[in-house]
């Protein structure tokens, strides 16, 4: 600001200065954002206007595309496989969330106890968040051999349980995966629970507690309903992760047996990629993405434009 | 009044008769044992989430005979390490691991430059179109991968003069089986732009405008005075983009078939098929493949945790 005083024809050209200040600055915003802009127009902006495209045609990748009106579409409202692929995407999520957002909740209580070696628990209970599905999924797979050495039947041999099929078994599969989905995201839930506990106000305990109010009373009255936006958050992330379950399905069971196990994401997979059916695979997505465009909108109007 | 003051009186004394009473060491030990309760439960837990990991490195180590042995003893009898060069003989893990890397650390360093320029200016500089552009970004970010991956693959497919392809992308396979199909649509995600914005929210304007004054340039206040300060932010999206980068598994499954293109996570799962059941080898394959990222986890365990936390993605 002081600098101006050396050169005193300088405050008659100050306002057209301003002026060519702020559109240099406006051409540096385009170049500063230009490059990832273009970037995303070309691989999510036109793609996701070529799927909407696609889906109204025929395309076997052989043969020019065809107009295919809105086929694809019936096709999939009468496809009881796809369905049944949504109907387990729903399954996942209705026990698995529940379930493993619980014990998350349990465990965060307890490591926000401030427990002698509290960093070696949070990282035995990320590890799998960290590690890759594809190996998850091979780890598992071993896990679940029905074979007598697999790790659960070898722990079931010395309780006296028969070896189990586990993944060969059309009702066992799907129990078999949602655990590895309760296993593998109980990590990262804890530790969005245990940041928001580290948040709460110690005094409101202490004053509970000078109140008489039970540990089971504190956690009921204080913790619980402090954390329920962070559970809401979690629900909604979870749900939307859930329906974009795909390595898991593909390495531990390929969606069987018997399309026990098979989720919309692979379902999309077969369709495009195994059977070439580009346009009606194309249809599969446009439906999931409505979908989870729609369970975004609705976290984001019920958590009142929560900007995460 | 005095009944009041009175009756306060009588509850201090009941208060100090039930301290008194209740001896200070029972009260000390109870605080112990749940301390010692606690401590078990919180072990038993982490026992058993590493489980599954230390079934894996136990796995690695047994012969096949033990694998299939009826009284298979819980730690392997003898441990043969030599199944890992084993493995790495059976399948190129070693080439797989170099393309991944490669992968991971190009979209780390494509992110930290052209996410980061795009998150500054929706931060820091007011520019017309700067509401469309942050808004474009907010709506790709609701995009599942699992929606655009068809029409990435045309693309990929159909680029003109590559591969064989003529000008109009037809006649040839394009981009597939080659390095910049897997690089190309990756170099930049919207979500780091959109947390690249949020960091450099948080940085001073007025910084900028006294750099101005003292005749800094446009890129030299961006990458020299601005983004200094956002540097935990930048190890954050590196190690978000490193870590997607390293377990991808879908996008190269469909773009590569030759073995020297394969990345380490579907190396993983066609070598799965080349060893059969020899599950030894294939938990030592699996653990090559997993613990880059769980070293690279122990080093960073604050910045993942907070990273991952802060925004509730894998």
């Amino acid at each position: 600001m002081t600098t101006t005083t050396a050169a005193p024809a300088a405050t008659g050209r100050r306002a057209p200065r301003r002026q060519t200040l702020a559109r240099r600055q406006a051409v540096w915003g385009w170049v500063f954002a230009l490059p990832a802009t273009l970037h995303i127009a070309l691989w999510t902006g036109f793609p996701i206007l070529v799927a909407m495209l696609l889906s109204l045609t025929h395309y076997d990748m052989l043969n020019p595309p065809s107009w295919a009106g809105i086929s694809n579409y019936t096709a999939i409202a009468n496809d009881p496989l796809f369905w049944r692929a949504m109907w387990h995407n729903l399954i996942i999520a209705a026990v698995g969330i529940p379930v493993s957002m619980l014990l998350a909740l349990v465990l965060a209580v307890l490591l926000n106890q401030g427990v002698r070696g509290t960093g070696a628990f949070r990282t035995a209970v990320f590890l799998p968040h960290v590690t890759a599905t594809v190996a998850i999924a091979m780890i598992w797979l071993w896990i679940y051999s029905p074979g007598q050495n697999g790790l659960l039947n070898y722990v079931g041999g010395f309780l006296g349980i028969p070896n189990q099929p586990f993944l060969n078994s059309p009702s066992q599969a799907l129990p078999a995966v949602i655990l590895v989905t309760i296993w593998q995201g109980l990590g990262l839930k804890t530790m969005i629970y245990l940041a928001s506990l580290q948040t709460i106000d110690q005094q409101l305990y202490e004053a509970a507690e000078i109140d008489g109010a039970s540990a089971v009373q504190r956690f009921r009255h204080i913790t619980v309903p402090i954390l329920a936006p962070t559970t809401f958050f979690i629900l909604v992330t979870s749900i939307i992760g859930n329906f974009q379950t795909f390595d898991l399905i593909y390495v531990l069971t390929s969606g069987g047996p018997a399309n026990s196990t098979t989720v919309v994401t692979y379902e999309i997979y077969e369709t495009a990629f195994q059977q070439f059916r580009m346009g009606l695979a194309s249809a599969q997505s446009v439906v999931l993405l409505v979908v989870l465009v729609v369970l975004t909108v609705l976290a984001r109007r019920l958590t009142g434009g929560r900007d995460d | 009044m005095t009944d009041v003051l009175e009756q306060a009186e009588e509850r201090a004394a009941v208060a100090v008769d039930e301290v008194a009473r209740t001896p200070r060491r029972t009260a000390s030990q109870r605080r112990r044992t749940r301390r010692l309760l606690l401590f078990v439960l919180l072990t038993v837990v982490a026992v058993v989430m590493a489980a599954p990991f230390l079934w894996m490195l136990l796995t690695a180590v047994r012969t096949p005979q033990e694998l299939f042995a009826v009284d298979m003893p819980l730690l392997p009898r003898e441990w043969h390490w030599e199944n890992f060069s084993t493995a790495l003989a059976t399948a190129p893990f070693l080439t797989y691991a170099r393309n991944s890397f490669v992968i991971a650390l190009t979209h780390t360093l494509s992110n930290l430059v052209l996410a980061s320029m795009a998150g500054y200016a929706l931060a820091k500089i007011r520019f017309r179109g700067s509401t469309v552009v942050f808004a474009f970004v907010l709506a790709s970010m609701m995009i599942p991968f699992y929606a655009i991956v068809i029409p990435e693959f045309l693309m990929v497919r159909h680029v003109p003069l590559a591969g064989g392809n003529n000008l109009f992308g037809q006649d040839g396979i394009g981009w597939i089986d080659s390095w910049p199909a897997l690089l190309v649509p990756g170099l930049v995600s919207p979500f780091y732009i959109f947390l690249f914005r949020q960091f450099y929210l948080g940085t001073p304007t007025e910084l900028m405008e006294a750099s101005r004054l003292d005749g800094a340039g446009e890129i030299r206040i961006y990458s020299r005075i601005i983004s200094p300060l956002i540097k935990p932010g930048m190890l954050t999206v590196a190690l978000l983009a490193f870590e997607s980068g390293w377990n991808n598994f879908l996008w190269p499954l469909l773009v590569t078939s030759r073995s020297e293109m394969r990345v380490i996570q579907l190396g993983l799962s066609v070598f799965r098929q080349e060893a059969g059941t020899d599950f030894n080898l294939l938990m030592a394959g699996t653990a090559m493949a997993a613990v880059p990222m769980i070293v690279l986890f122990a080093i960073f365990q604050r910045q993942f945790v907070n990273g991952m936390v802060a925004t509730g993605i894998k």
